[in-house]
């Protein structure tokens, strides 16, 4: 651990917490709204250079403003927002508040409204906010799990549309130029893809855009660090994006054990049944070029037998978490402690940690745990 | 309205039709409302609607309305041939441009319609000089029916024309016109026994499957290959992408590979080869449809007529694309063969043709459907449904025969008019032309080919668009459970049963929510006799449904190491 207190990071994380920009909703919130609007005061807390971002529709700023109440109710030992913790941040602190390196949220219920919503941006609060990623002006791709046409979300085969939408409207919010999300099932077509998934209606209704990704974009590439592969057709919009979110969800696969962020890699490239080949080393090399810069972990519900592509809801367990990172192999590591494995049990993470891409010792990281109904530290447990 | 402007018209109408034919198979798509689509424009074939119902002992009242165009036919002819069918449209176009010049009338009665075979005759030949007969032969009155002048319906003779000389009184026109009928009635026949393979060349199907599978794909992969050249040049990138998203999924495909195409590029290519040779050659000799529109066209009521203005110049009988104007006759024609497409009335520098309405039969020609050509067409029929019944692909079906799901193979045969409606809608274009898998008698019918693409576990889309019901329309739930085939792994060619390697992409890809393969730790020991254990493939036969995501996806190159055959004990 570096030298930072625990209650740094707790003092941190809620600060950050405050600073969820738009589109946050408490599924249990408590407080009627008495603040001011949330939106501007927030921005200028963590990110008091930065003008503020477009703002939230009227409902939803209320909403931020019952998180802030509900989570100031619920953690005494945070900041007032009132007493907005800009003081807390000029503090002499080698961590500056908001800048976890991984954060953990849960209870990030889907039977309650926005609560998925909310856990996806309190962690990329805490993790320093979206404003660390997306610059004004930047072509962002959001690469979510949406690998066939045969069952919703519910059935925990694609990423929660919610984790998608809330990435959408905080990349719009931090003025990215266009925000698209693509993938390229195996089964079924994207079209119809979308659709099932229900990351289509999310992305629209959040400002987004869908892509079915198009044969001709598929360009063969260099990949300078490959150690196995050293060329492969990439779908170029990904390599030229400003800023690729991989938004996986954790789930179940036979041969790498776990589909997370690395495996969902395979669907920017062409030839992906050739990747099974040696299928550690390869993803290594796929993602030594793509290099996600940030990673949002969707195990609101995780798949945990008859993946990728499910279909049985008994074989899905709803754990309400959302994780985020910049490192997708620590986040990669983490998730497999969902799934009750190691790191070094998926191949995948493995060779990236081996090469350098990431870290899966997560102790040298900050990781901030929290809960979405309180700010209680909920420690980690390793397996 | 002159003639001529009438004559535009059906040229207008004619590219609207083949323009709405084409847009009908494009819109055959899986979420596409139903109101145009590739089954739409079956409905308007009353040769497939009347045999599809025969054969398949059915009355399938979706097919109705091309009973009510057959009715027509008998007002307007076969103003259909002239003026909708997009083959027919096809034809025209492709027809050689007819050189506008005052040459001397052609009068050979069958002429072949280029225009130097026509400027090569002369207008007037002796009996016993009857010009050389190309292909198909047409020696009038050598095998047609001898029928005495008696027999004939009045006929407005107008003035005494040489080439009637040494023909015969009522020997008219060529025997070989009445191929098409013999086709028909083979094909009703067949009907009747519960075989509808000849469909293959009805001309809407033809048209459609050609759209479908020849026309379609070939585009898309021209497209395909063009943008991909391209989208090397940057700044063309953004207009690629927006023209790729606008086309993709709908006229395009993504991937769209069809086989058997060289066949029905050979089919239609020759049709149209054929129509180079003499204007709408098919249409004349061979088309089945034309042939059902014939016979009831031949009883019309909107009939052509020439009067007596008539100065025998031959400008109609050149224009006529259909070569049914006789100057042997004083340039009538028959209404069973003529397509209403007002050339001759434009052609006229006279005004004299007319055309009125009055109810007659047109007969009396060479050849004239008979008594004798249906007798042939049954034995023909038996026979050839003995040929096909006797070849051991219905004694031994070949194993990978798999049909769309919930296809019975006895409904399928009885029922499939050919049309490739399917075939376009499949999303993965697993649906294939069956060439050789059903055997000669279910050629073009739809199988799977695994390889190609799998059965989308989420699609119902081949049962909802077949015009015939010969895939049955499944709700998803049942069509989750109905069985294709099973899956087999050949252990040999295997990569983990072989020892190679890891691999278990058949396991990933199964879609069923308990997956129908499962995999099995096997010891593999390598040439230098280390050991390690691999996971392999294993199929519970009791879940699996065919439907190919394994054999589609499997990594080995070639024939995948885990392949559809047809269900053993189904």
């Amino acid at each position: 651990m570096r030298a930072v207190t625990r209650r740094q990071v707790l003092l941190g994380s809620a600060a950050a917490t405050l600073s969820a920009l738009v589109g946050a909703c408490a599924p249990r919130a408590v407080a009627t709204p008495t603040l001011p609007a949330p939106t501007s005061a927030v921005t200028a807390e963590t990110h008091p250079t930065e003008s503020p971002p477009t703002p939230a529709p009227a409902t939803t700023a209320t909403a931020t403003a019952a998180t802030a109440t509900a989570a100031t109710a619920d953690a005494p030992t945070a900041p007032p927002p009132t007493a907005p913790p800009t003081s807390a941040a000029k503090e002499p602190s080698p961590t500056p508040l908001g800048a976890a390196d991984m954060a953990v949220v849960r209870g990030a219920d889907p039977a309650a409204t926005g609560a998925v919503a909310a856990a996806t941006e309190r962690a990329l609060a805490a993790i320093g906010g979206i404003e660390r990623f997306v610059k004004p002006g930047y072509d962002v791709i959001i690469k979510p799990n949406i690998c066939n046409a045969n069952h919703g979300p519910e059935y925990a085969s694609t990423t929660n549309p919610e984790v998608v939408a809330a990435l959408v409207r905080m990349c719009l919010g931090a003025g990215a130029k266009r925000v698209r999300a693509m993938d390229y099932p195996f089964s079924g077509t994207a079209a119809r893809a979308y659709v099932t998934s229900g990351i289509e209606e999310a992305m629209r209704a959040a400002g987004g855009e869908m892509e079915v990704m198009a044969p001709m974009a598929y360009v063969e590439a260099d990949i300078p660090e490959g150690q196995d592969i050293k060329r492969w057709p990439f779908y170029q919009p990904i390599l030229e994006a400003d800023l690729v979110i991989n938004v996986p969800i954790a789930k179940h696969h036979s041969l790498a054990r776990l589909t997370l962020a690395g495996k969902n890699l395979l669907g920017v490239i062409d030839n992906r049944s050739a990747i099974h080949r040696n299928m550690g080393a390869r993803i290594a090399d796929l993602a030594s070029l793509v290099r996600p810069q940030l990673t949002v972990m969707d195990a609101v519900r995780i798949l945990m037998a008859n993946g990728p592509t499910g279909g049985n809801l008994n074989d899905v367990k709803q754990i309400e978490t959302v994780i985020a990172g910049a490192d997708w192999v620590a986040v990669d590591a983490y998730a497999t402690s969902l799934f009750g494995l190691r790191p070094e049990d998926v191949s995948y993470i493995a060779a990236a940690a081996e090469r350098g891409l990431g870290t899966t010792d997560l102790d040298s990281m900050e990781v901030a745990e929290l809960d979405l109904g309180g700010m209680a530290y909920i420690p980690r447990q390793h397996p | 309205m002159t003639f001529r402007h009438w004559r535009r018209a059906r040229q207008a109408v004619q590219a609207l039709s083949f323009l709405a034919f084409t847009l009908a198979v494009i819109l055959t798509l899986r979420d596409a409302p139903a109101t145009l689509s590739a089954a739409t424009m079956m409905r308007l074939d009353p040769l497939a609607a009347s045999t599809a119902m025969i054969a398949a002992r059915r009355w399938l009242p979706r097919l109705v309305p091309a009973f009510l165009l057959l009715g027509l036919s008998l007002v307007v002819g076969r103003a259909w041939c002239g003026w909708l069918c997009p083959l027919g449209t096809l034809s025209d176009w492709f027809a050689p441009t007819r050189r506008r010049s005052p040459s001397p009338p052609a009068l050979a009665p069958e002429y072949w319609g280029s225009p130097r075979s026509t400027g090569a005759r002369e207008p007037a030949r002796a009996a016993t000089d009857l010009p050389p007969l190309p292909v198909l032969g047409e020696r009038a009155g050598a095998r047609g029916p001898a029928h005495t002048a008696a027999d004939l319906p009045p006929l407005p003779v107008l003035g005494e024309n040489p080439s009637t000389l040494g023909r015969g009184p009522g020997v008219r026109g060529s025997a070989a016109r009445g191929a098409k009928y013999g086709l028909l009635f083979v094909i009703a026949f067949a009907a009747l026994w519960g075989n509808l393979t000849l469909l293959v060349l009805d001309p809407l199907t033809l048209f459609i499957r050609g759209i479908a599978t020849l026309a379609l794909p070939g585009l898309t992969w021209f497209v395909t290959q063009a943008e991909t050249a391209l989208y090397r040049v940057a700044p063309l990138r953004g207009a690629l992408l927006a023209f790729d998203r606008a086309l993709r999924g709908t006229v395009l495909s993504y991937e769209q590979p069809f086989y058997g195409g060289l066949l029905l590029a050979a089919l239609l290519g020759g049709i149209l080869a054929f129509g180079l040779v003499a204007r709408r050659a098919w249409c004349r000799y061979l088309c089945p449809l034309g042939a059902a529109y014939s016979l009831t066209a031949r009883a019309s009521w909107l009939k052509r007529r020439v009067s007596d203005a008539c100065v025998a110049c031959g400008a109609c009988a050149r224009a006529c694309s259909m070569a049914t104007i006789d100057p042997a006759r004083g340039y009538a024609s028959d209404g069973g063969e003529c397509i209403l497409c007002l050339d001759c009335a434009d052609a006229c520098p006279k005004g004299a043709i007319t055309f009125e309405g009055s109810w007659s039969v047109d007969r009396g020609y060479a050849y004239d459907p008979s008594r004798r050509q249906a007798l042939g067409a049954l034995g023909i029929s038996l026979a050839g449904l003995a040929l096909l019944k006797i070849a051991p692909s219905n004694h031994h079906p070949d194993a990978h025969r798999l049909r769309p799901p919930g296809a019975d193979e006895a409904q399928l045969l009885a029922a499939c008019v050919r049309c490739g409606a399917c075939l376009r809608v499949c999303p993965t274009h697993g649906l294939q032309p069956s060439l050789t898998e059903a055997g000669l008698e279910g050629l073009w019918t739809p199988i799977l080919v695994p390889r190609l693409g799998a059965c989308d576990y989420s699609c119902t889309a081949c049962g909802e668009a077949c015009p015939t019901g010969a895939i049955p329309p499944l709700v998803l739930d049942a069509k989750r459970l109905t069985a294709i085939g099973k899956a087999y792994v050949d252990p040999a060619r295997c990569i983990p049963w072989s020892g190679r390697a890891e691999c278990i992409v058949c396991e990933e890809m199964c879609p069923l929510p308990q997956k129908a393969i499962t995999l099995e730790i096997v010891r593999a020991e390598d040439v230098t006799g280390a050991v390690r254990e691999l996971q392999a493939p294993v199929v519970d036969h009791e879940r699996c449904i065919g439907c190919g995501m394994c054999e589609n996806m499997c990594p080995v190159n070639g024939e995948a190491a885990i392949r559809i055959i047809v269900d053993p004990m189904g």
